[in-house]
C-alpha cells in the first residue's frame, strides 16, 4: 500500500515536472492546439516540445495476417512528412508480443509507446511502467476531445474510486467475438437462426449429419487464456465467468469457478462434448485450426472476431470452396440466455521512461485520433498518387475516388493500417465505405454485447495467477471431456489452487 | 645458484613467448570463440543474483528477498511434478536413444551395398532437420480423431479391433509419454547413429577375423567385439547427453496440453508459463534455472564418477 502511494506520488511528480519543464523551456503558457495546423519546422509550439523520434512497439500494425513488407515504412515516411517526427515501428511476432515488451523493459531499450490488452494494462501501470496521461487528456483542447466517445476512455481509467487514472489511450473499441455458422448448411438443413439454447443444440445436432462434418462446433480450448475467459463459448457459459469478478449481490469479489452458474455451464459443455457436438480436438486446437475446419467444411459453427474477420473468413472460404458469399459465413445474434462480451479497448500507452511523454501524447495519440489527416493516415494509410499500387499508398484510385487499394504484399484490399475503421472511437467522416459483411457482423455484435471492465490486479495476483490459470484450465478440460466429474473437478481445483485463490481474493477484496 | 634459477625463469618465459608466437594463428582463431563464451556463457552468470531478488522488468529497483524465491519453488507441487517429469522423460529418452542409435548403427554397418547404405542413412537423418512444430503437426495428424475412423493410428487400431472408436491419444495420460518417446526416436535416432557408425568403422577388422576363425557367429561378434569396442563412445555420449537432460523444452511444448500436464509438464515449460507468460517473474525464473543447473551438475558428476569406477577413469 505504502509502495503504491509512493509510486503514484512519484508518477504524478514526474508527470508534473516534465509538463512544467516543457512549458518553461518553450516559454509559453498556452493550451495545446491541433498539430495539423503547426508548421513542420517548429520544435516547440504551444507549450509542447515536438519529439524528434517516437518508437512504437505494436502487435498489429497493418493486418496481422499480412505483416506486409514496405507498408509500414510508407506510413512512417508520410508521418515524418506531416509532422517532422521520425516514427519507428517495432512489430514482434504476434504470439511473442508481450514477451518482447517485457524483455524491452528488462534490457532497458524501452519503446516510447506500447499497446496493451486489458489483461496486461493494469499490471504494467501498477508497476509504474506507464506514464499517467490523465492530466494531459483532461487539459487538452485538441479537436480529438470533441469527437471522442468518452466511454472508451473511461473504460481505461483505473485505480481507487474517485481518483481513477488514465495510463493508456484507447486505440479503438475492444471488439469481441461472435458466433459464425455455415449459412449454406442451415439452408440445406432448413434451419432458422437459433433463438435459445435448445435451438442451438438442435442446430449442432443437425450439422452433425452433414457429410465430412468432423465437429459441429469447433473451438480452441474450453477457456480463453486471458480476460474475458468465457468469450469463445458464450452459448454454453451464459452468465458464468470462470475468473474472479465483483458480485453485486455479495458486494465483494468472488471466484467464478466456485459459483453455481459455473457448475451449470460445465454441465452444458460436458453434455455437448459427450454428444459429439463440440470438437473432440478442442484441447489441442489453435484458432487457425478452427478457421481451417470451418472453411473446409469440417465444422459448421465457431466463435470468432466480429467485424473485419467476417470478410476475411468469407474471402478464405471463397478461395477454398468457391462458395464465398454472405450466405455461407453467417454471423448469428446470441441466444436469449446470453450476450456477447466486448473487451475493454486495447490501450496505447506511453512508457514512463519516455523523455517527452506529453510530446508523444500530442503528436502521436491526439494526432492519430484527430478525425482528419492523422486519423486517415493511421486508419487507411497513405493517399495514393492516382494509380499503381507499387507506387502508391493505400487509398484513392485513378479516378480520384477514395477507396481501399491492395496491400503491397497481397491482392487483398487494405482493411486497416493501425486502427480498425469499424472499431473507431471517434465520430469522424470516414470516406472509405466499409464492406457490408464488416458492418453487419459489427452491428450484430454491438447490439448484443456488454463491455467487461479492465480486470483489477495487484502484485500478489500477478504472482499467483499463472499457477491458478494452469490448474483452472486443466480442471475445466478434464470435466468437459468426462475425465472427472463436475463436483470432483471443482473440488480438485479448490484444493490444488487453495493458496492462490486465497491470495487473489484477499488482494481483490482488500 | 640464484643466477641459474633466474636464467631458468628467463628461459621459461622465453619459451612461453616463443610458444605464443609460434601458435599465434591458433590463438587468433580461438578469439571469437572466447568472446562468445565470455559474452553468452560467463557474463550471464552474473544474473544469478536475481534469484535472491523480487525482480520483474518494471520494478525500478529489484527488492532483495533472500531465499524466498527458492522457498516458493520448493513449496510448489506443480514444480516438483515438473521436476519429476523432466527426469523421467529425459532419462528414459536418453536410454532409448542409446539403445536405438547403437542398434541402428550396427544394422546400417551390416549393409553391404554402398548405395543402399547411403540411401538408408539419408532417409533416417532427414527427420532431424524438421522443426519440432512440424513433427508435432505430423503426429497430431496421424493420431487425429477426426473423420469416421480418425487418423492413421486410430484407423489401424479399429481395423485390428483393438478399439471400437477413435481415441484422442494426445490427451490420454497413459499414452502421452509413449507418443513423445516415439516422436523423439523418429526424429533423432538417425542423427544419433552418426557418431556410433564412425566408431564402428574404426574397430580393427583383425578382431572380427580372429573371432570368425574361433567360430564366433555374427551375434557373438557384435556382443564380444563391437559393443565392448563401442563402450567408450557410448559412455562419452551418455555423459555428455546427461548434462542436457534438464533442458528439455521444445519437443514437450509443442506436443503437450492441459489434459496431460501431470505427465508432461517439465521444468522448462513450467518456467515459461510462470516466468515469461505470466507476470514476467524473472527472479523466480532465475531460481528455477539455478536449481536446474545444480541438478545437471550432480547428474554429470555422478555419471563421471560411475564411469571412473567402471573404466578406471572419468571423461571430464
Amino acid at each position: 500500500m505504502k509502495k503504491n502511494i509512493i509510486l503514484k506520488a512519484a508518477t504524478v511528480a514526474v508527470a508534473l515536472m516534465m509538463a512544467s519543464s516543457f512549458l518553461t523551456a518553450c516559454g509559453s503558457e498556452q493550451g495545446a492546439a491541433a498539430i495539423n495546423d503547426l508548421p513542420l519546422d517548429d520544435t516547440c509550439v504551444d507549450g509542447v516540445a515536438k519529439p524528434e523520434k517516437i518508437i512504437m512497439m505494436v502487435d498489429t500494425f497493418m493486418k496481422v495476417e499480412n505483416r506486409e513488407v514496405g507498408g509500414k515504412d510508407v506510413v512512417c515516411e508520410e508521418y515524418k512528412k506531416k509532422t517532422g517526427i521520425d516514427l519507428e515501428i517495432e512489430m514482434p511476432s504476434h504470439n511473442q508480443y508481450y514477451e518482447k515488451v517485457n524483455l524491452s523493459f528488462a534490457s532497458g531499450n524501452v519503446p516510447n509507446v506500447i499497446e496493451l490488452g486489458s489483461t496486461y494494462y493494469p499490471n504494467y501501470s501498477a508497476y509504474g511502467a506507464l506514464w499517467d496521461m490523465t492530466d494531459a487528456y483532461e487539459s487538452s483542447t485538441a479537436p480529438m476531445k470533441s469527437i471522442i466517445d468518452e466511454q472508451f476512455v473511461d473504460a481505461l481509467r483505473i485505480g481507487d474510486e474517485g481518483n481513477k487514472r488514465l495510463y493508456g489511450f484507447p486505440m479503438a473499441r475492444g471488439n469481441g467475438t461472435i458466433t459464425y455458422v455455415r449459412g449454406d448448411w442451415m439452408k440445406e438443413l432448413g434451419i432458422s437462426d437459433p433463438k435459445n439454447y435448445d435451438d442451438f443444440i438442435n442446430m449442432l445436432e443437425k450439422f452433425k449429419t452433414i457429410e465430412d462434418c468432423y465437429a459441429p462446433l469447433t473451438v480452441a480450448g474450453f477457456i480463453n487464456s486471458e480476460s474475458p475467459y468465457n468469450q469463445y463459448l458464450k452459448e454454453f457459459y451464459w452468465d458464468a465467468d470462470p475468473h474472479f469478478y465483483y458480485d453485486d449481490n455479495e458486494k465483494k469479489y468472488v471466484d467464478g469457478m466456485s459459483q453455481p452458474a459455473m457448475k451449470d455451464a460445465l454441465k452444458r459443455l460436458r453434455d455437448a462434448y459427450e454428444k459429439g457436438l463440440i470438437d473432440r480436438q478442442a484441447v489441442t486446437n489453435s484458432t487457425a485450426d478452427c478457421r481451417n475446419k470451418f472453411n473446409t467444411g469440417h465444422a459448421g459453427c465457431f466463435n470468432y472476431w466480429a467485424g473485419a474477420w467476417n470478410k476475411t473468413l468469407e474471402q478464405n472460404m471463397s478461395n477454398l470452396t468457391k462458395k464465398g458469399n454472405e450466405d455461407v459465413v453467417k454471423p448469428l445474434a446470441p441466444i436469449v440466455e446470453t450476450q456477447y462480451v466486448e473487451r475493454p479497448p486495447t490501450a496505447m500507452s506511453i512508457t514512463s521512461k519516455t523523455k517527452n511523454p506529453l510530446g508523444v501524447y500530442k503528436y502521436l495519440i491526439e494526432y492519430s485520433h484527430d478525425g482528419g489527416e492523422g486519423q486517415m493516415l493511421f486508419t487507411h494509410g497513405v493517399e495514393g498518387e492516382n494509380n499503381g499500387k507499387e507506387k502508391t499508398g493505400h487509398w484513392k484510385n485513378e479516378n480520384g475516388k477514395i477507396v481501399a487499394l491492395p496491400y503491397f504484399s497481397s491482392e487483398n484490399l487494405v482493411e486497416k493500417v493501425y486502427y480498425s475503421p469499424e472499431l473507431t472511437i471517434t465520430e469522424w467522416n470516414d470516406p472509405i465505405e466499409a464492406d457490408h459483411e464488416v458492418v453487419n457482423s459489427s452491428k450484430i455484435f454491438r447490439e448484443n454485447s456488454y463491455m467487461v471492465p479492465v480486470p483489477k490486479t495487484s502484485d500478489e495476483m500477478s504472482d499467483a495467477l499463472p499457477e491458478l490459470d494452469t490448474v483452472r484450465k486443466e480442471v475445466i478440460s478434464k470435466i468437459v471431456t468426462g475425465v472427472t466429474g463436475i463436483d470432483d473437478g471443482i473440488k480438485e481445483y479448490e484444493t490444488r489452487a487453495a493458496e492462490e485463490i486465497e491470495i487473489i481474493l484477499n488482494a481483490l477484496n482488500s | 645458484m640464484a643466477n641459474t634459477a633466474k636464467s631458468g625463469a628467463m628461459s621459461d618465459k622465453n619459451k612461453t613467448s616463443a610458444r605464443i608466437i609460434r601458435y599465434s594463428p591458433f590463438y587468433v582463431m580461438f578469439t571469437p570463440v572466447l568472446i562468445i563464451l565470455i559474452l553468452f556463457y560467463y557474463l550471464p552468470i552474473l544474473g544469478l543474483r536475481w534469484s535472491l531478488y523480487k525482480f520483474n522488468p518494471f520494478i525500478p529497483e529489484p527488492v532483495y528477498i533472500g531465499f524466498e524465491n527458492f522457498m516458493t519453488l520448493f513449496k510448489s507441487a506443480r514444480f516438483w511434478a515438473a521436476f519429476s517429469n523432466t527426469l523421467v522423460l529425459s532419462i528414459v529418452n536418453l536410454c532409448l536413444s542409446m539403445i536405438f542409435s547403437v542398434g541402428i548403427a550396427l544394422l546400417i554397418n551390416e549393409i553391404g551395398h554402398a548405395l543402399a547404405k547411403k540411401f538408408v542413412q539419408t532417409v533416417i537423418y532427414l527427420p532431424h532437420f524438421l522443426s519440432w512444430v512440424v513433427v508435432a503437426g505430423i503426429f497430431a495428424l496421424i493420431l487425429s480423431v477426426e473423420g469416421q475412423t480418425g487418423g492413421f493410428v486410430n484407423t489401424i487400431l479399429i481395423k485390428l479391433h483393438l478399439i471400437d472408436e477413435p481415441v484422442y491419444w494426445l490427451t490420454e495420460k497413459k499414452a502421452w509419454r509413449l507418443i513423445w518417446y516415439i516422436a523423439n526416436r523418429w526424429k533423432e535416432t538417425g542423427w544419433g547413429t552418426i557418431i556410433f557408425l564412425a566408431a564402428v568403422t574404426g574397430i580393427s577388422p583383425d578382431l572380427y577375423e580372429a573371432a570368425e576363425i574361433d567360430g564366433a557367429g555374427k551375434l557373438k561378434q557384435v556382443w564380444y567385439i563391437t559393443i565392448p569396442s563401442l563402450m567408450e563412445t557410448i559412455l562419452v555420449v551418455f555423459i555428455l547427453n546427461l548434462a542436457k537432460v534438464m533442458n528439455v523444452f521444445e519437443s514437450v511444448f509443442v506436443m503437450y496440453n492441459e489434459m496431460v500436464y501431470d505427465v508432461s509438464d517439465v521444468i522448462q515449460t513450467y518456467t515459461y508459463r510462470v516466468g515469461l507468460q505470466g507476470g514476467a517473474n524473472y527472479g523466480y525464473s532465475t531460481a528455477v534455472g539455478i536449481f536446474k543447473s545444480v541438478i545437471s551438475l550432480i547428474l554429470v558428476s555422478a555419471a563421471n564418477y560411475t564411469s571412473g569406477k567402471i573404466r578406471g577413469r572419468g571423461i571430464i
